[in-house]
């Protein structure tokens, strides 16, 4: 029964596909129109297969109010993935653990001070046995099993659920127009309220994460985000699951979406014996 | 004694490079040693890059050479490195393998099979229970999933001549099939051409 329900409604989803068609059909005659407006057909290593890749603006920072310079197409296996939330909890456990160190630290019965004799004698008191003031079982004694600092919770989580834990939260992100794209990081002035005025325009929330390719972002930008605690800057390789999740909007460059996606199905359709091999601390 | 002079020497030797001025077994050899982290050879050293130790370095100033980029015999080094990434199937008239290669009008359903990264069907069996239980899986299962587990219902009920139990996983993508039938869904699956 549940599934004949479950049929039926798949059925109605079907037929409100081709409106959806329609409606991307608009939007490309919408960019034939305006001449400025470029659309980018990619050309990728691992095309995909089934899934229509999904199309995005690329906007302009140079302006507060939003611009479409043209539309951008980005790789269904990287940010049109299923959203597993449990692979993203999985990733932020792992990303909060694994460089926590507890410091926690109690005495035992050999750090406390004194209790090397014994308080009284064996028998003939009446009294229980004892053999040290500082016996867990004391009031002020050593505590039995208790944390001992400088204890590391360090592990790794395998490969594919890091690949993953990144596919997802990209997906994710899209899914709830969370992440957009931009052609450059160029805006016109160095001041933060240009930002926060942007910022509020587009209603992007507060907090913004801006990933580009390179390391050196422009001046401008630089500048204007180093009084903002909650508009931060990036490269590639320092993009995590925990950032992005933190952050309200993931603003990625043009080139920062095309390495991240490249880095991503590189990694989808290679051999990766090693990266799943078991961490060693000593690798070289 | 003289064995360990004489490994001993072989070892400064590589380090100093000049093989030519140093006679075998020669016991002065500690006196020509340049001073540094070289004067004291057969204690291990940890250098920061192995690009920057005394063992490339030493080995640059020893022996003359070119560096030339992109010369015509890099083609056969290439040749021999491994591949960066599993390479697409090149079409061929049969595979002597056995294997079957997807076809193109699979890609028209309503749902799809994608390969894996091997081109390799994604049905798998898992065995559990010490071999009691055995349950057929078909992951990285994209579109209509509920319409997917139907056909394969049907499809398994006529072949097996029994209901067959499934379970469907939609947020990952996989169906889980109770019972040892990956034969019969990889012979359903090349039929639909996935």
């Amino acid at each position: 029964m549940t599934s004949f329900l479950i049929n039926a409604f798949k059925r109605l989803h079907l037929s409100i596909v081709p409106n959806r068609i329609i409606s991307s059909g608009y939007a490309t005659a919408v960019t034939t129109s305006a001449d400025a407006i470029s659309v980018t057909q990619k050309e990728w290593k691992f095309p995909p297969v089934y899934t229509k890749p999904r199309e995005v603006w690329i906007e302009s920072l140079a302006t507060v109010e939003e611009i479409k310079l043209g539309l951008f197409e980005l790789h269904p296996l990287v940010y049109a993935a299923v959203p597993r939330i449990d692979i993203i909890h999985r990733n932020v456990v792992w990303q909060k653990k694994y460089r926590w160190v507890s410091w926690a630290q109690t005495k035992t019965r050999a750090e406390v001070r004194g209790g090397g004799r014994k308080p009284w004698p064996q028998k003939g008191l009446g009294r229980a046995r004892h053999g040290s003031i500082r016996s867990p079982l004391w009031r002020g004694g050593g505590i039995a099993h208790g944390p001992r600092s400088g204890k590391t919770h360090f592990f790794m989580l395998p490969f594919h659920l890091r690949i993953h834990g990144l596919t997802s939260t990209l997906s994710a992100k899209l899914a709830q127009d969370d992440l957009h794209i931009v052609k450059d990081l160029e805006i016109p002035s160095d001041e933060p309220e240009y930002l926060i005025d942007l910022i509020e325009n587009r209603n992007w929330g507060p907090s913004v994460l801006i990933v580009d390719d390179t390391d050196i972002a422009p001046r401008n930008i630089t500048v204007a985000t180093e009084t903002l605690p909650h508009v931060n800057i990036m490269p590639v390789y320092g993009l995590n699951v925990y950032s992005m999740l933190k952050h309200d909007t993931l603003l990625l460059t043009l080139s920062a979406a095309e390495k991240i996606e490249e880095r991503i199905l590189h990694h989808l359709h290679s051999i990766t014996n090693e990266q799943q091999a078991e961490f060693k601390l000593n690798q070289i | 004694m003289a064995t360990v002079w004489r490994s001993q020497c072989a070892f400064t030797r590589f380090f100093i490079g000049k093989i030519a001025q140093i006679p075998n077994n020669s016991s002065d050899l500690g006196t020509k040693l340049s001073l540094g982290p070289l004067s004291v050879p057969w204690v291990s050293r940890n250098y920061s890059n192995y690009a920057h130790s005394p063992f490339v370095s030493k080995v640059k100033e020893q022996y003359e050479f070119d560096v030339v980029k992109n010369p015509p015999e890099w083609a056969y080094v290439e040749r021999l490195l491994p591949f960066d990434t599993i390479p697409a199937v090149s079409p061929k008239e049969k595979y002597p393998s056995g294997w079957i290669p997807p076809r193109e009008e699979a890609r028209n359903l309503p749902f799809f099979v994608s390969r894996t990264k091997n081109h390799e069907l994604p049905i798998y069996l898992n065995v559990t229970f010490r071999g009691m239980r055995k349950i057929t899986q078909i992951r990285k299962i994209d579109g209509d999933i509920w319409l997917l587990n139907d056909e394969i219902k049907a499809y398994l009920k006529e072949a097996a001549k029994r209901y067959v139990e499934t379970r469907v996983h939609e947020l990952g993508k996989f169906i889980e099939v109770k019972g040892d039938y990956v034969n019969v869904l990889r012979d359903w699956a090349y039929i639909k051409g996935f």
